[in-house]
């Protein structure tokens, strides 16, 4: 019996299924991912234990840091008076239990502080990527169609100003303008001072919000979005634009297009089914990577509006050596990272057949 | 079909999608004008909105040693004894009055009053036996405060139903003026040891006093978070004087934002303005109360003979450097408020002195003593923490201003800047050759600033020693062992004047601190130990 012939009976019978080709490779990129997660913990490990400094020094004060038995005391608390690959091992092994260690500046577990500042953060990216993805997407279309007309221009330095202007330059600007000029907008943090935060389900404010029926104070939440949305939107828009402006212009003069304006299609038709797919690969590539880069946290955004995201967090913790955080901070950049490549490989095979596996 | 026929659906979307952000954003807020609707009802209900950048780690008091940190538990927990307003000279009652002994070494404190925690449960000797005892046992940032000057841990006991004793190993003087410190806040040791409180290393109440308070103070803790705010209710058993504002809300906002936040009434006090970003402000909507700081930028050279290259050991060459300095130019840098001190125990305490001819500048005798030590040139390596910015002045902007005013008089510093935790590391370990920093005070007495004397742990990491000056160290050992307010006031300062003039250490600045409030309120006043006390405010 030939081998087609066999595993078409394998299959058939139910004997001895083989997983199909999709699964293989997801079980293998998890795998790889895992090793990966793996090597950002002992990177972040490492690197942070290279730099100069004790954590001593930025935990205690000047008596505390003179007194032997503080210090003594301290270093037992934190696992430092250990032998460097000891901390490591017991790193992991409290990680796999989900234990992320305390944060010496925080004083909480990592993980409660991560569970606040990543919502935080998240909020703000979702409804970044969900503006800038519809706007960037849209005007880089509009400006490839229009190829070296006026709004082609225009657009084009929009874009420009958008990745060009540093953004805590423009926060500030536009918390003065728009803020204490104009009075259009909240002032800093996620909530106004005097509102409670809504019960927590995601950590995400507008969403939690929904969820407990509080529209009052989902409004205040979105509206707080507005102003560091806006920052961080324009330059994400800036860049959508460019690199649909440019994979667009590849596609415009591709055979098929022709054909399908030829046919008669209706032009909607034609930018949707055809245009835009076959210009997305490079699109959804740079939107992954924007996402991961707002989901890793911006600071200096954070720090301006005080948003208490992963971005703040992440400052605060590497600028006072704070390892547990540090190595908390890594790992969560680094899996969002990992996933978000994940699935944007996932999603080329879903738009372009021909990078499937097989 | 042409292109200019192509409408992409994705623009309209976008502009709804604005246009509904910015019209909730409208419906939903009165941009700036936050002012009355913070400031409606009696004072029961009035919400006040502080901004500070904070440095917070723990509202726990046994571990705290922040600024914020002050703020926060003034807020939460009463002390034995305390200060009144800015007045950091003459300690008060406050759950105890105080006694000390002939001899310095025994302090006894009686409850007085009737004080009773937000639990209901009435504040014992007990309590205050527990919390001491825990700061002690806990063996964290602040657990030194209740140590005597022999390092030795003070012993703490009851001996009374209201009574509760200290007692040091060696003369204590400067135990009042410690006890006010936030740290010792008094607890409620009956809640806490439900909740994993001990008084020694094995207490495990920190994440409960994160949620929630056990004092006596006149707020409790309504919610916490360690990065963004903290919110402050009304202790319902609080037996003082009742606060004006029934709520505040202490939040981390950094100074920029800060500034825009009280001019507009988001915020009706601001804690961290420095000396350019109150300008303007003192007058229309918001009004600025001005005070010198109690912190002290100051400069020290390394007397070890393998690091100091055989120049910054020269007694010539630290008067150079003394007489050198352009302070007025530094105070004009520091800002307005800012003041030169005349040592290194700041203005505000006991045993302050005025500058002298040993730290006046003067540039014929700079160049005088640096030609006597024999100085070549060399350069001298002057650290200091980058990015660390204190009552709005930046360090490295001060150390750019010593480089080249002694440049002027000869003298070449390398200005080397590390991060803060690096460069303290360094520091702590004496390995560096010369640099800036500053100190901010554990306690407001001269006693703090022994650290500085031959032999103390500062002094030895420029290795400075006990044996290094025997007449510095006699008069310290004369401050030290001074009794009562005049005579320790007159012997502290006598040891300054011979530290200005043989030490390592060139006190240079004082900067001026600033608190900004709206016009709403009426009444606030700083204070070197705890920042403000968010009770007070009017």
């Amino acid at each position: 019996m030939s081998d087609e012939r066999e595993e078409a009976t394998a299959e058939t019978t139910g004997a001895g299924r083989l997983p199909s080709p999709f699964l293989r490779y997801l079980g293998v990129r998890l795998a790889v991912s895992l090793l990966l997660v793996l090597g950002v913990t002992l990177v972040t490990f490492g690197l942070t234990n290279l730099v100069p400094g004790d954590p001593v020094a930025a935990a205690l004060g000047e008596r505390a840091s003179s007194d032997p038995q503080i210090v003594a005391a301290f270093r037992q608390a934190q696992g430092l008076d250990r032998p460097l690959v000891e901390q490591y091992v017991v790193y992991l092994g409290h990680l796999l239990h989900g234990n992320l260690g305390t944060s010496i500046q925080t004083h909480n577990a990592v993980a409660t502080d991560l569970a606040v500042a990543v919502p935080a953060t998240a909020e703000l990216a979702l409804f970044v990527i969900l503006l800038s993805v519809v706007l960037g997407i849209a005007l880089g279309v509009l400006a490839a169609l229009n190829h070296n007309r006026p709004p082609d221009q225009l657009i084009r330095a929009v874009s420009l100003v958008g990745i060009s202007v540093p953004s805590f330059w423009l926060a500030l600007a536009l918390y003065y303008v728009f803020f204490f000029k104009l009075h259009l907008a909240p002032g800093t943090g996620r909530l106004d001072p005097a509102a409670n935060p809504p019960p927590t389900v995601t950590g995400m404010y507008t969403v939690d919000a929904l969820l407990a029926g509080q529209l009052d104070v989902f409004g205040d939440a979105l509206a707080h979005l507005v102003l560091p949305g806006v920052v961080l939107t324009l330059y994400a828009v800036g860049l959508f634009v460019r690199f649909t402006r440019s994979a667009v212009l590849d596609v415009l003069g591709q055979d098929y297009i022709r054909a399908a304006r030829a046919k008669g299609l209706p032009p909607g038709q034609v930018v949707f089914r055809y245009l835009l797919r076959g210009s997305l690969l490079p699109i959804l590539t740079v939107v992954g990577l924007v996402f991961g880069s707002l989901l890793s946290g911006t600071v200096l955004t954070e720090q301006v509006f005080g948003w208490g995201g992963l971005g703040q967090y992440a400052f605060r913790a590497s600028t006072s050596l704070d390892l547990p955080a540090i190595m908390g901070v890594g790992l969560i950049v680094g899996i969002v990272y990992i996933a978000t490549n994940l699935i944007i490989d996932v999603a080329y095979g879903l738009i372009d057949p021909r990078v499937r596996v097989r | 079909m042409t292109r200019t026929q192509v409408t992409p659906i994705g623009i309209g979307v976008g502009a709804v999608a604005i246009t509904t952000a910015m019209a909730i954003t409208g419906c939903t807020t009165n941009g700036g004008a936050k002012g009355d609707s913070t400031q409606q009802g009696d004072g029961s209900t009035k919400t006040l909105v502080v901004d500070n950048a904070f440095d917070l780690k723990t509202s726990d008091p046994a571990r705290s040693f922040e600024a914020t940190g002050n703020v926060v538990d003034k807020a939460l927990y009463e002390t034995t004894v305390t200060f009144t307003g800015s007045d950091v000279t003459k300690p008060v009652p406050q759950l105890t009055t105080y006694a000390q002994s002939a001899d310095d070494k025994t302090l006894t404190l009686t409850l007085t009053g009737k004080h009773i925690f937000s639990s209901g449960n009435p504040v014992t000797a007990d309590d205050i036996v527990w919390s001491y005892q825990r700061v002690q046992g806990i063996a964290g940032n602040p657990s030194f405060l209740l140590q005597d000057p022999a390092g030795k841990n003070i012993e703490i006991a009851k001996t009374g139903s209201d009574t509760v004793t200290l007692t040091s190993s060696v003369p204590n003087s400067q135990l009042p003026y410690i006890l006010p410190n936030t740290s010792l806040g008094i607890l409620d040791a009956k809640t806490l040891e439900k909740h994993g409180g001990s008084s020694t290393k094995s207490d495990a109440a920190e994440s409960y006093l994160n949620g929630n308070s056990a004092g006596s103070g006149p707020y409790q803790l309504s919610s916490y978070d360690v990065n963004s705010k903290v919110v402050f209710g009304p202790n319902p058993n609080y037996t003082g004087h009742k606060p004006a504002y029934g709520r505040v809300v202490l939040q981390n906002v950094l100074g920029p934002q800060q500034k825009i936040n009280v001019q507009s009434n988001e915020a009706q006090v601001a804690l961290n303005l420095n000396a350019d970003q109150v300008q303007g402000l003192d007058s229309g909507s918001t009004r600025v109360v001005k005070d010198t700081s109690p912190n002290v930028f100051y400069l020290w050279f390394s007397q070890d003979p393998a690091i100091s290259q055989g120049v910054t050991d020269k007694p010539q060459f630290l008067t150079a450097v003394r007489t050198g300095i352009d302070y007025d130019k530094i105070l004009a840098i520091a800002g307005s408020g800012s003041i030169q001190p005349g040592g290194m125990v700041p203005s505000q305490f006991l045993g302050a002195i005025k500058p002298d001819v040993t730290n006046t500048t003067n540039k014929s005798s700079a160049t005088a003593a640096l030609a006597s030590a024999g100085y070549k040139g060399q350069t001298i390596e002057f650290s200091y923490p980058t990015g660390t910015v204190v009552n709005g002045v930046d360090v490295g902007t001060i150390a750019q201003a010593l480089q080249s005013q002694l440049q002027a008089v000869g003298i070449s510093l390398k200005l080397s800047g590390s991060p803060s935790s690096t460069f303290s590391d360094a520091y702590r370990a004496g390995k560096l050759q010369s640099g800036i920093t500053y100190w901010s005070p554990d306690y407001p007495d001269p006693a703090d600033y022994l650290v500085f004397g031959p032999g103390g742990p500062l002094a030895k990491r420029t290795g400075w020693f006990a044996d290094s000056d025997k007449n510095v160290t006699a008069a310290m050992d004369a401050a030290v062992s001074a009794s009562g307010a005049p005579a320790r006031g007159t012997a502290y300062a006598a040891w300054q004047r011979l530290m200005n003039a043989h030490s390592p250490f060139v006190p240079v600045v004082q900067p001026g601190q600033y608190l900004v409030t709206a016009s709403s309120v009426s009444s606030i006043v700083a204070n070197p130990v705890w920042s403000v006390d968010l009770a007070t405010i009017e």
